[in-house]
């Protein structure tokens, strides 16, 4: 074959295949890109992300007696039934790749919109990348709160972020103390990525705000071999709560430290992540009885949520185990993206974003406790109420606000 | 800091430091011995750890006595990674370095790949069920984990055998020979060949000495020998090029400083202190600290 020919050939590959992917996604299919960590240490993360994401496809794409947003029709009601496809990519928890790979979505898949990341690293370079090319990033489950604050018009947050996170733990021990428990200093023990380092940010802010000790202030490397040095320092500070954010590995390790240095801290409130993760609580839950968690999501919500026991006994049959604090953010925000979509009526980004803005949904047609899903001028759902939850050792229990809580809490986890 | 603290503190370091050092050995040992690094390193110490889990779990064989079991199966497997993919690499006469450090990186992602797609990238943990699970030696004031305290003193007990090994037997002699002049030796009809293998299956006994220990306290993951690995190199490097017994001496160094630096500065920056360490090292003594040039 001669040079020519190859050229002429690849040209016409290109050209079909262009032609393929518009016809796609004008036709009977919506494309959608997820990024997640998909190999290396949270690997497990994107593996459970995948599930929770062909769980809400299963609503979307069949008939369902769900009563949730686009539940009704098979596929998506205005775009002619059309059917929605995830498109997966392995962001290795690196904020290059997850950039990469954003722009070879986009590119080359022609995803109308992104959802992602996990890590709050990855969801600022995928943030900013998708408002490059103009395309609707909805963020399901990092909880940066300056990833709102970019000022990004393509960036809508349907869960809460750490600040609104935060505010609910302060807000409780607040309510401890007025009756009558003593809480007087807090320990703030986070990671070194964008994640801790927010998170302890708020936390420091608050702590100061209302008149907590900030006992110890840690800033650890994460995914070190050793944590001994660390939970030495806050043994010695010995605060009243112990605030940790951090992801799996650093959670199994801290909770081991912890129990072999003999150190059994007398509240921990954590900032989810690692603590929710069952991996984690499969390895170190029995040192962490009475901790207690932020969460978006319980498994006692079906209670609340008629529609979240279904959700959960259908991703548990995929998936092994219980929906936890991030695949049911996962599911919803697909769930929300996917009514905007419906509601567009086309796949045009632009007009994605559109009905992204305009979304006003109630949060009984969620299965989260939200109050409702309503994004303000930064893209941030504002009505992302978050819930305490407490680990009894076979399970969570919601402990707080109380009005919602289904068991009452221990405190001192340790007495 | 009080001193109960500092204590415990230097205690953790050295007990850490001792299973750095057993890890850094096989390595050191096999690069002195050809040149080559093997950048899978991190992930023999990884397979170690799914072997002792995989033992513990499949046939409730604790992991104090799965030890030799997973050292001996380690050497079958280092062994074999030699006759299989090194030793062909090192016949390559193009690019030969560059070639050695794909052969083995290459290695490493097919591994942590295997490993996950068979074991899923779930975190598996052997847990307070086995011997020395979940108890802990307190001795003034000062804790020292008993899994931690065992590995410490397997690691001080295989660093011992392999030192007997390398100076009074055959064996060891051929090894130390080969080390010195691969030439030289096949003149008094050594076959390098044959002491190459063992080199790499006695490296990767030892590196499984260390995942075997090391499983009975951390937890076991498809990307867990990375971490390990990076500290692993550094301490080959600092501890200077080709010297076994300066890995292991460094490696105790490595554990120590990491230790003190987490206390000093603050805990993000604790591999500082082990890189500037470093650093002084190499400007002071190129050739690592007990290096030959």
């Amino acid at each position: 074959m001669k040079r020519r020919q190859i050229l002429l050939g690849a040209g016409a590959a290109t050209v079909l295949q262009g032609a393929w992917n518009e016809a796609m996604a004008q036709g009977k299919e919506v494309v959608i890109g997820a990024l997640y960590p998909m190999s290396g240490p949270s690997a497990q993360v994107g593996i459970d992300a995948r599930q929770a994401f062909e769980t809400a496809l299963e609503v979307i794409n069949n008939v369902s007696p769900l009563d949730l947003p686009t539940a009704k029709n098979a596929g998506l009601a205005r775009l002619g039934g059309a059917k929605v496809r995830v498109v997966y990519a392995d962001h290795q928890a690196d904020p290059q790749k997850g950039r990469a790979e954003a722009e070879r979505l986009i590119t080359q898949e022609n995803v109308c919109a992104i959802v992602g990341c996990y890590h709050s690293s990855v969801s600022t370079t995928v943030s900013a990348t998708c408002e490059r090319y103009g395309v609707p990033f909805v963020c399901a489950d990092s909880s940066s709160p300056t990833l709102s604050a970019q000022g990004l018009k393509f960036f809508f947050r349907t869960a809460a972020h750490d600040e609104m996170f935060s505010q609910a733990m302060f807000d409780f021990m607040d309510a401890l103390k007025a009756r009558g428990q003593k809480i007087g200093s807090v320990g703030l023990f986070y990671e070194d990525t964008i994640f801790g380092s927010d998170s302890a940010k708020v936390q420091r802010k608050l702590a100061a705000e209302r008149g907590y000790r900030i006992a110890c202030d840690i800033k650890y490397r994460n995914n070190s071999p050793s944590l001994t040095a660390e939970v030495q320092q806050i043994k010695n500070a010995n605060p009243d709560v112990l605030m940790p954010s951090s992801y799996t590995t650093d959670t199994i390790l801290l909770a081991k430290t912890m129990a072999e240095l003999g150190y059994r801290p007398p509240n921990i409130v954590a900032q989810a992540a690692g603590f929710v993760e069952k991996p984690a609580l499969d390895a170190v839950g029995d040192k962490l009885v009475g901790m207690i968690s932020r969460a978006s999501f319980s498994e006692d919500m079906g209670e609340k949520r008629p529609s979240a026991k279904a959700v959960n006994a259908s991703f548990k049959a995929r998936a092994g185990r219980d929906l936890n604090d991030q695949t049911s953010r996962q599911f919803s925000a697909l769930m929300v993206l996917a009514d905007a979509i419906d509601r567009a009526g086309t796949v045009e980004p632009g007009k994605i974003r559109e009905a992204l803005a305009a979304t006003d949904i109630p949060g009984d047609k969620t299965i989260m406790p939200w109050a409702r899903v309503k994004f303000d001028a930064h893209g941030q759902n504002t009505f992302a109420s978050p819930v305490l939850i407490q680990w009894n050792k076979a399970k969570f229990v919601t402990v707080y606000p109380f009005e919602v809580a289904t068991a009452k809490v221990v405190w001192p986890m340790n007495g | 800091m009080t001193a109960a603290a500092l204590s415990q503190v230097l205690a953790s370091g050295l007990l850490m430091g001792l299973i750095y050092g057993m890890i850094a050995v096989g390595l050191s040992l096999i690069f002195g011995l050809m040149d080559v690094v093997n950048f899978a390193h991190g992930e023999f110490m990884m397979l170690a750890m799914y072997a002792t889990f995989g033992c513990f779990v499949f046939f409730h064989i604790d992991p104090v006595l799965a030890l030799p079991l997973v050292a001996a199966l380690m050497f079958i497997f280092g062994a074999s990674v030699y006759a299989g993919v090194v030793r062909h690499a090192l016949r390559v006469k193009v690019n030969a370095g560059m070639v050695q450090i794909f052969a083995t990186f290459g290695l490493a992602t097919l591994m942590q790949g295997a490993v996950q797609f068979f074991f899923t990238p779930d975190y598996r943990n052997i847990g307070d069920s086995s011997w020395l699970g979940g108890k802990t030696l307190e001795l003034g004031g000062i804790f020292m984990p008993w899994p931690q305290l065992f590995g410490a003193a397997v690691s001080l007990i295989a660093f011992g055998g392999l030192f007997l090994l390398m100076k009074h037997t055959d064996f060891g002699r051929a090894l130390e020979a080969t080390r010195e002049d691969k030439g030289a030796v096949a003149l008094v009809g050594i076959d390098s060949n044959r002491v190459f293998a063992l080199g790499w299956g006695l490296g990767a006994a030892l590196v499984g000495v260390a995942g075997a220990v090391l499983s009975t306290f951390y937890y076991i993951h498809p990307q867990v020998g990375a971490a390990f690995g990076t500290i692993a190199y550094i301490t080959v490097a600092l501890g200077g090029f080709g010297s076994v017994f300066g890995a292991f001496a460094a490696g105790i160094v490595v554990g120590l400083v990491e230790a003190l630096t987490a206390v000093v500065l603050p805990p993000a920056m604790k591999s500082m202190g082990i890189y500037v360490l470093y650093l002084a090292v190499i400007f002071l003594r190129p050739q690592g600290l007990f290096g030959r040039l």
